[in-house]
């Protein structure tokens, strides 16, 4: 299970963000993410924001963690999707495949019920490519990191580490 | 689980420290934020009480730099120790790649360290993961102070399993960089 388990190839990782962009496009929103359910960034197109996109990833996991949680309190099986709307600037945040989390920033040039629309479509086609990566990985097995990254991959790393954190 | 993105040519893991409240989890990554070098940390991010205790989570996300041609980042979580926030240190625990145990060598807490590892084991299974799987490194923090419980008595009660240990003061710094590097490597061979 915790063996490299998720791994995005290139030719997938171009059909998701070439959907990221025509939501961006057709919402006319400023920025699109697609972030692992554990916070990691996968993708990002557009405006680059401003703030820290490591930070964003984590903070919009424990979001949707943290409102998962509460979905269960209330009897809900989850909130599917969640919106934060500021004064200038929201964001539309949406689950996919219980896997990965599609981020939507978008100012008032645009309307929520909009972003909502293309947001939704988006997420349709992006569980068509996920579905694929997945299919991918299990016929591969859990251990498709150790035969695409090498034997040697630790040894390199360890010196790395070793290197990097010193007192 | 880790992510590892062909495209991109990233790895990312994510290291959980976990232990009981007040124990040096969050003193932990506010050690190695302080001495890593600037390019390689990113922004620390504490989600903490007004009396600084951790609320939901601590996050410090490092850059191993290019290996193989992989850029590879390690983002360090610390949960929040205190026994009613056990729904926010579940959560903390999902896709986990591996853990810091920081246990607090003193006497009064011994319990406290035993009530948190068996927390930190139904945690995982609920999330189905075993802990004989998930890389574990325990650190016995606070060995500076006057009452604490002997080595051997923290490895019998805490560490039947025998995972790799250090003795740490994470406030000194003393034993912090030791555990995160072996954490690291443990997760590394996970994929290599």
């Amino acid at each position: 299970m915790v063996k490299g388990n998720w791994a995005v190839y290139e030719e997938d990782f171009y059909s998701m963000t070439l959907i990221l962009q025509t939501l961006m496009r057709s919402a006319n929103s400023r920025s699109v993410m697609l972030i692992d359910k554990t916070g990691q960034l996968i993708s990002t197109v557009g405006t680059q924001p401003d703030f820290d996109i490591t930070s964003f990833s984590s903070l919009a996991a424990a979001d949707f963690g943290a409102n998962a949680e509460l979905a269960k309190m209330v009897g809900e099986k989850d909130f599917a999707t969640l919106v934060h709307q500021g004064l200038d600037d929201s964001m539309y945040l949406s689950m996919i495949a219980n896997r990965v989390i599609l981020v939507v920033l978008f100012d008032r040039k645009t309307s929520l019920g909009l972003v909502r629309l293309k947001a939704k479509r988006a997420g349709d086609e992006l569980l068509i490519v996920l579905n694929k990566v997945f299919d991918k990985l299990h016929y591969k097995n859990e251990d498709i990191a150790a035969t695409t990254l090498g034997a040697d991959f630790a040894a390199e790393a360890e010196s790395e580490i070793d290197s990097l954190f010193k007192d | 689980m880790s992510l590892i993105n062909y495209s991109s040519r990233e790895i990312n893991c994510k290291i959980v420290y976990y232990g009981p409240g007040l124990c040096g989890k969050t003193t932990n990554l506010q050690h190695i934020y302080s001495r890593v070098p600037q390019d390689t940390r990113g922004k620390m991010i504490s989600l903490a009480t007004e009396m600084d205790r951790t609320l939901f989570f601590d996050f410090l996300p490092l850059e191993l730099g290019q290996i193989r041609g992989f850029r590879t980042r390690f983002h360090l979580y610390t949960v929040p120790g205190q026994v009613y926030y056990n729904a926010s240190r579940k959560l903390i625990l999902k896709g986990v790649d591996g853990i810091v145990f920081v246990a607090d060598s003193q006497i009064d807490r011994f319990e406290a360290n035993i009530e948190s590892l068996v927390n930190m084991h139904d945690n995982l299974s609920e999330h189905g993961l075993s802990s004989e799987k998930v890389p574990l490194v325990i650190q016995y923090n606070k060995r500076d102070l006057p009452r604490v419980v002997s080595v051997p008595d923290l490895e019998k009660e805490l560490n039947p399993k025998g995972a790799p240990f250090y003795e740490a003061v994470a406030l000194r710094g003393t034993g912090v960089f030791d555990t995160l590097k072996l954490a690291c490597k443990l997760v590394l061979k996970t994929l290599g």
